[in-house]
């Protein structure tokens, strides 16, 4: 079984591509967030706002696309995301509060 | 007990069964029974009220059934199932209880009745039950409550019973009861028979475990005699006198002889009629148990009728093996006792044979001292106008003669008392008088010394019995010993009447003794060393025979003294002669009889400065002497001349001039003769083969003993030459041949008459020295002894042949093999070397090897002839007093050691050690057999193991502990000796390292402490066995030992060594999940507070179960503890705890306020609910209070021992308990119990019973779950819900979350890749101001290598930057990651 994971893709207004991620990412799951951000091309919008935990394992799937992505997230996970170095190479857009 | 199968436990699951749900295996058999086949019928359609009840009950982790309907059916719990209902299971389920319990009905129908019409609740203690679950009927003790259950209209339908069974307890209190009863034999000493009497007693007391017992010991045939029983009638065929040896009797006996024990079943005869005990059946089956004697067969055995409503358990045995050792070792005790005896015995005929020897040695004495004393007297007389010095050396005489016949009286009377033979004749007299009389004697010397006299004696009114004789004894020795030690001031003698007594006081104002002194005052041979005195004489006996005397009189003497101040002697008299015997009176007397006064007086005078006395010996010179004297005894001649004709001629003409004659027929015959004996004159030829007659002078001169024999030298040369040649040579005349007779006999005379007046005073210092029986010696200025007398050589081998003896004396001992014994000796040398005067005590080898005690006593003196300082000195043989005083000295010190002991450990060491110090040895072992095992080694080197020793050592001391008990080991390097330990055969060995020798007496002290040694080990293992029996069974109604997460206990109770008191803690995990907590206090300390305790504790316990409400919880305490003895008073805090929202309801029965300490500093009291303390006012309704504990709060609660002191209040002590807590509220909660109680502690250690009980909110969080990635959310789940109940922001719980999801799944990835699904356990432990966190695995860890794995390398990079502190350590048995952060 694993953690509870929705993945929903789409489009920004802009065309861009853009992924919403809704729940925990852990390592019983990143095969499925992997999946999902194969199955699109060129540039994508990670939509984390709705995530409440996000580990090293979900961070290594995010840094093998680190090209092209850009990543929406809340501070709960700012941590996470600055130690780990990828608000550094990645473009990070910070939303104030996020939804349980 | 039948069981038909009415009730079918069907295997198909009757719908609705999801009622049972809540306990898999036992809702699984309820699920099965056939429901619809009882008046319930089918699950699916009862009542919601039965449905609550029934998963309430099986929720409960507490013993409970319950019935419910119209036949009362039966349900249980697995609590029950496992506590109580035995082989009833599954069978009783769903059956009407009165067919469950239909053993027990009788006993609970009427108490069900009541809670069925009355709807009341019912509470039992203890009750006892016979049940049948157990394939036997058992007796069996019970807790419990019974109360109502009602349906969905509020009607009673059932009832609930929270139950739980105390049989473990009573039973066990019971046999600890038995068991210290045994032990508390108040006398410690007792014979075989009173120790099995006494023991026959306490077991006759427990008539439910012990139907009957007997004691049968075994005789030498190998029969067994009856010692004892209890609860059988004399004469009952169960208990002949006599078992044969062959076991043909009544009780096997070969069984027990082999150390081993049986169960005898007890059917038919001689075993009808048997005694019931407490019961109405009799036992069943008898228990022979053997009453073990260590390295032996056993003493005999124990019978014991068994209680037939228990199983013979481990338990059960366990009791029986006890019950019989504690008889063994009480035979064992009382046989040592016995044997200890009968060598005191020994030892007491050997003191009397002594005192019947010196009785006759002493009146040996008396008799030439008699012939002595009365010619002396009489040449007094006679010689009254005699010039000075004759006068002056019949005093000598005459005082030393008196003053010997002193000794020998005193002596004399102690042997007399001592025997029961001292002849007292009691005169009544004026005591006033006749003391004033005796004191007036003593006046002049008194005076002499410049010293106040005083004597007030004012007439009596009534007289007083006594033997004048003892009494002028009595009063002499004070005032002698009063102006002996008083050099200034006065002495004072009062006589006084008070209370039908006369009342003598002698009082001084001199040195005093000290108070260590005192106890030892009128101590036999006694003497106070080193007091400043007026002499040093004196021979301890003066005090220790007057009190002898006064006894005698029926009086009393007790002596007050301050040190430098004076002594005071009170002797108290009674008036008349009632407490006399009759036969012993005599009319009055004529008050005289002072036969000794003079002695006294004589003898002090001596003591005082005397400048007549000196003139007289400065005068003793050849000048002032008379010409001639008359002489009673001829002078003593002796003629050496190697021609016979010679010697005849000058033997006869001699003898026939009134002289003794000795002839020799050469120079050294002469030498030797004079040697043997000194003749007043020698007359020696000058020419003689070997010696000549100047070789002769000349050895003569050079030794001391014989320098002054004067010699005439006859020479057949003549001339004036010749003559100057003999007189140089030495000789005081000489004479040529051919001479005339009487030339010769006027030389003689004049010659002999010269010696006899020169050598008079060194002869008679001779003859002193020689008669002495003390070793006399004397020291030149470089200590080489240059004198002895002939008892220096009696004592210790050594003959002036050997003189001079230059130091080291050969009689000091070894200085390599005996290094200590030497030092002691040359210290007392050096002391004699360089001081004026002294006394010690040394160690001395004898000529011929063996060891002496010797006490010297030294004086310098001038050497008259040449100036030169010398030392006089004398030894007394002290070797039997010295090695009376060292055994009773070391066997005192080890019973004080044993004494001390409080376990058979200590008392082994405590003994070794005191050997150890006793023999200066290197080291001591103790080595204790055990079967198939190696021995056991106790050493005073500590850790020493029985393979540390040299193999030859182990095969020497393995054939030691075969032999007999107290068989002396020798061996080159120490000495041995085999005792009794209570574990098995025990050699001791005292190392002494190198060859010293071990002697016969220290042999004996050996024997004597190794006699003592193995008495004292029986006893402390005796207490041993009675502490662990009463730790196990204090344990039992102790706190429970396991607690929920979060919570710390300590507990201190005041009456060591018991663990238990009347304070106590209990937690209680409730079936809805919340925590119940419970401190309490019993009025009182030590076994019967804890009595008390262990009830209050069990009952608040079964409340707490029933109704988690602690208002009403105390309520209901209330009527139980009003039904307790001594349990009025208690004081409890009651609280109940929802572990996951910190929120207390309390209320507390008058005891101490319980204290929270906030994280951020500061402390609250829970002092709401407060109400009086138990049964003080039963009946009344008790508040509550409610609190929040606040997350990462600390809670205390304790008992008033932790913060009552005397003369302070006790809100001083609540205030510093609130401290301590607030101070350790960072440290881990049981860190900060040990905190507590230390910080706390008084001086001395708590001196009341403490129980505290600490809590920390939230709990830790510990998770145990296996390897699987899809573990990590529910964890993360737990996590985080324990993390937000300890109060920490979002951002800070996410941080967590994410630092130990990290390290959960590392576990899972790295810790076991090659284990899949091993246990990751994480826990989480909060503070007041940080976490902690651990997650362990059971795998190993490769170091982070970020190029190849690097989200993991990442993962341990986030850790490390989201916590405060991360170590990983890795091992062999896993890998444990330990995380730290602080909370801002």
């Amino acid at each position: 079984m694993t953690t509870q994971l929705t993945l929903t893709s789409g489009r920004r207004p802009d065309g861009t591509a853009q992924l919403t991620v809704v729940g925990e990412i852990d390592m019983s799951n990143t095969d499925a967030l992997a999946s999902a951000i194969e199955a699109t091309e060129g540039p994508l919008v990670l939509d984390l706002t709705a995530v409440q935990y996000l580990d090293s394992a979900g961070l290594s799937v995010l840094f093998s696309h680190i090209d092209r992505i850009e990543v929406i997230a809340t501070p709960l996970l700012t941590p996470v995301l600055e130690v780990s170095g990828l608000a550094d190479v990645a473009t990070v857009h910070r939303v104030e509060s996020f939804r349980p | 007990m039948e069981r038909s199968d009415g009730v079918g436990h069907g295997s198909a699951a009757a719908p609705g069964a999801d009622v049972f749900a809540v306990d898999e295996e036992i809702g699984r058999a309820l699920a099965g029974v056939e429901w619809s086949a009882t008046p319930l019928g089918p699950p699916d359609q009862w009542p919601q009220s039965l449905r609550t009840a029934v998963s309430i009950l099986l929720s409960s982790r507490f013993s409970m059934w319950m019935a419910w309907g119209p036949e009362l059916t039966f349900f249980c719990n697995a609590a029950y199932r496992r506590d109580t209902l035995g082989d009833k299971y599954p069978w009783a389920l769903g059956r009407p209880a009165r067919e469950v319990w239909a053993e027990i009905w009788e006993d609970i129908a009427p108490r069900i009745d009541t809670v069925m019409t009355s709807g009341e609740a019912t509470w039992d203690e203890g009750l006892l039950l016979f049940l049948q679950r157990s394939g036997y009927t058992e007796e069996t003790y019970h807790t419990f409550s019974y109360s109502p259950l009602r349906d969905d209209s509020g009607a009673v339908v059932g009832m609930l019973c929270v139950v739980s069974e105390d049989t473990k307890r009573v039973i066990g209190e019971r046999r600890m009861a038995t068991l210290r009863d045994l032990g508390s034999d108040p006398s410690v000493v007792r014979t075989e028979q009173e120790v099995l009497a006494f023991a026959d007693q306490q077991l006759g007391r427990n008539a439910k475990d012990l139907p009957f017992t007997l004691t049968y010991l075994f005789q030498a045939d190998g029969s067994a005699r009856l010692a004892g029983t209890a609860g059988l009638s004399p004469g009952h065929p169960a208990g002949p006198a006599t078992l044969p040896a062959g076991g043909s009797g009544v009780w096997p006996v070969a069984t027990p002889t082999h150390s081993e024990s049986a169960l005898v079943p007890l059917d038919g005869p001689p075993f009808t009629d048997l005694p019931t005990g407490h019961w109405r059946q009799p036992p069943t089956h008898a228990l022979v148990l053997p009453l073990l004697r260590q390295g032996d067969t056993p003493y005999g055995f124990l019978v014991a009728g068994l209680n037939r409503y228990r199983a013979l358990d481990d338990a059960h045995r366990g009791f029986l093996t006890l019950t019989a050792g504690h008889l063994a070792a009480g035979i064992a005790s009382a046989r040592s006792y016995e044997e200890q005896q009968r060598r005191a015995e020994e030892l007491a005929e050997l003191d009397r044979a002594k005192t019947t020897f010196f009785s006759n040695i002493s009146h040996e004495l008396r008799t030439p001292l008699t012939l002595i004393a009365g010619p002396v007297e009489e040449l007094r007389t006679q010689l009254a106008g005699a010039d000075a010095r004759v006068r002056e050396e019949l005093e000598v005489i005459h005082r030393n003669g008196l003053r010997l016949g002193k000794l020998v009286n005193s002596l004399l009377d102690f042997s007399r008392i001592e025997a029961g033979r001292m002849q007292a004749r009691y005169e009544p007299v004026d005591l006033s008088r006749t003391t004033a009389d005796l004191a007036s004697v003593f006046r002049s010397a008194v005076e002499k010394a410049g010293l106040d006299f005083r004597v007030d004696c004012p007439p009596l009114p009534a007289p007083v019995y006594i033997d004048r004789g003892m009494w002028e004894r009595v009063i002499l020795n004070l005032l002698s010993n009063a102006l002996k030690f008083t050099f200034e001031g006065s002495i004072d003698v009062v006589v006084r009447a008070r209370d039908a007594h006369a009342l003598v006081t002698v009082s001084d104002t001199g040195i005093g003794v000290s108070q260590k002194e005192m106890p030892r005052l009128f101590e036999r041979f006694h003497r106070i060393e080193n007091a400043r005195s007026r002499s040093s004489e004196g021979s301890g006996i003066g005090l220790a025979l007057i009190k002898e005397l006064i006894g005698l009189h029926g009086g009393t003497i007790t002596a007050d003294s301050t040190e430098g101040e004076g002594t005071t002697f009170t002797v108290r008299l009674p008036f008349g002669s009632a407490h006399l015997p009759a036969d012993a009176l005599a009319p009055p007397g004529d008050g005289r009889a002072m036969s000794s006064a003079a002695s006294y007086v004589q003898e002090a005078l001596r003591w005082l400065p005397d400048e007549s006395a000196a003139e007289a010996r400065s005068v003793t010179t050849v000048a002032d002497t008379p010409g001639t004297s008359v002489r009673a005894v001829p002078a003593r001649l002796l003629v050496a001349d190697d021609n016979a004709d010679m010697r005849e001629y000058l033997a006869r003409l001699l003898d026939g001039a009134g002289y003794q004659v000795d002839t020799v027929r050469d120079g050294l015959a002469a030498l030797q003769a004079v040697r043997a004996d000194a003749p007043d004159l020698v007359i020696s030829d000058v020419m003689m083969p070997g010696l000549d007659g100047r070789g002769l002078v000349a050895a003569l001169r050079a030794d001391p003993r014989t320098a002054s024999v004067p010699v005439v030298l006859l020479s057949a040369r003549a001339g004036q030459e010749a003559s100057i040649e003999g007189l140089q040579a030495g000789a005081d005349d000489y004479l040529v041949k051919p001479f005339a007779a009487a030339e010769l006999l006027a030389r003689v005379r004049a010659n002999v008459e010269l010696s006899r007046l020169r050598t008079h005073q060194a002869r008679w210092r001779t003859a002193l020295v020689d008669s002495m029986q003390e070793a006399f010696f004397v020291c030149d200025e470089d200590g080489a002894v240059v004198e002895i007398n002939a008892a220096f050589t009696d004592i210790l081998g050594f003959t002036p042949d050997g003189l001079p003896y230059r130091p080291v004396h050969p009689w000091w001992p070894d200085a390599v093999t005996e290094a200590e014994a030497h030092r002691q000796v040359e210290e007392a040398f050096s002391q004699l070397l360089n001081n004026p005067k002294g006394f010690y005590t040394i160690p001395v080898t004898h000529r011929d090897g063996h060891r002496l005690w010797v006490t010297a006593t030294f004086n310098q003196a001038q050497d008259p002839d040449t100036g030169c300082r010398v030392t006089v000195g004398t030894f007394r043989d002290v070797t039997a007093e010295h090695y009376a005083v060292q055994r009773k000295s070391a066997q005192a010190a080890l019973g004080m050691r044993l004494t001390q002991a409080t376990s058979l450990t200590e008392a082994l060491e405590g003994a070794l050690a005191e050997f150890k110090s006793l023999w200066r040895a290197e080291r001591v072992l103790a080595v204790v057999s055990a079967p198939d095992r190696q021995p056991s080694v106790t050493a005073t080197d500590p850790g020493l193991r029985w393979e540390d020793l040299p193999a030859e050592r182990r095969d020497t001391l393995t054939a030691w502990l075969g032999r007999s008990v107290l068989t002396p080991l020798d061996d080159p390097t120490g000495a041995g000796i085999t005792v009794n330990h209570p574990e098995g055969a025990m050699v001791v060995w005292v190392d002494l390292g190198d060859r010293r020798p071990f002697t016969d007496e220290d042999q004996l002290l050996l024997s004597l402490l190794a006699g003592q040694l193995a008495q004292g080990l029986a006893r402390a293992h005796q207490i041993d066995q009675q502490r662990e029996t009463a730790l196990a069974l204090q344990r039992a109604i102790l706190g429970p030992a396991h607690l929920p997460e979060g919570f710390a206990v300590r507990y201190e109770p005041a009456g060591r060594p018991l663990e238990v008191g009347g304070d106590w803690y209990d937690v209680v995990p409730l079936p809805d999940g919340r925590i119940g907590i419970v401190v309490g206090d019993c009025v009182g300390r030590g076994l019967a507070a804890a009595a008390v305790m262990g009830q209050l504790r069990s009952a608040c316990r079964a409340l707490l179960l029933q109704d988690a409400a602690p208002g009403r919880v105390l309520t209901a305490l209330d009527r139980f503890a009003a039904g307790v003895p001594g349990a009025r008073s208690t004081t409890v805090f009651c609280g109940v705890l929802s572990p996951d929202t910190g929120r207390l309801t309390y209320a507390s029965a008058g005891h101490p306020p319980g204290i929270l300490a906030p994280p951020d500093g500061g402390v609250r009291l829970l002092d709401e609910g407060r109400s009086v303390p138990l049964a003080v006012r039963p009946g009344r309704d008790r508040p509550e209070g409610i609190c929040t504990v606040p997350a990462r709060a600390t809670l205390l609660l304790y008992t008033d021992g932790l913060v009552e002191r005397r003369r302070r209040p006790l809100t001083v002590g609540i205030r510093q308990a609130g401290e301590a807590v607030q101070a350790g509220r960072a440290a881990a909660v049981g860190d900060l119990a040990t905190r507590v109680m230390a910080r706390l502690a008084p001086a001395g250690g708590y001196d009341d019973d403490v129980a505290l009980l600490l809590y920390r909110h939230p709990g830790p969080l510990d998770v145990a779950f296996p390897a699987d990635s899809s573990q990590l959310a529910p964890v993360r789940k737990a996590l985080r819900s324990w993390l937000v109940q300890c109060g920490l922001t979002p951002r800070m719980v996410q941080n967590v979350l994410v630092a130990s999801g990290e390290a959960c799944a590392n576990a899972i990835e790295h810790g076991h890749r090659d284990r899949p699904g091993g246990a990751i356990r994480l826990r989480a432990e909060a503070r007041a101001d940080a976490l902690r966190l651990t997650v362990t695995d059971s795998g190993r860890w490769k170091a982070p290598q970020p190029e190849i794995d690097t989200h993991r390398g990442r993962g341990v990079a986030l850790m490390r930057a989201l916590m405060h502190q991360v170590t990983i350590t890795s091992g062999a048995a896993g890998t444990t990651v330990d995380m730290h952060t602080r909370i801002a």
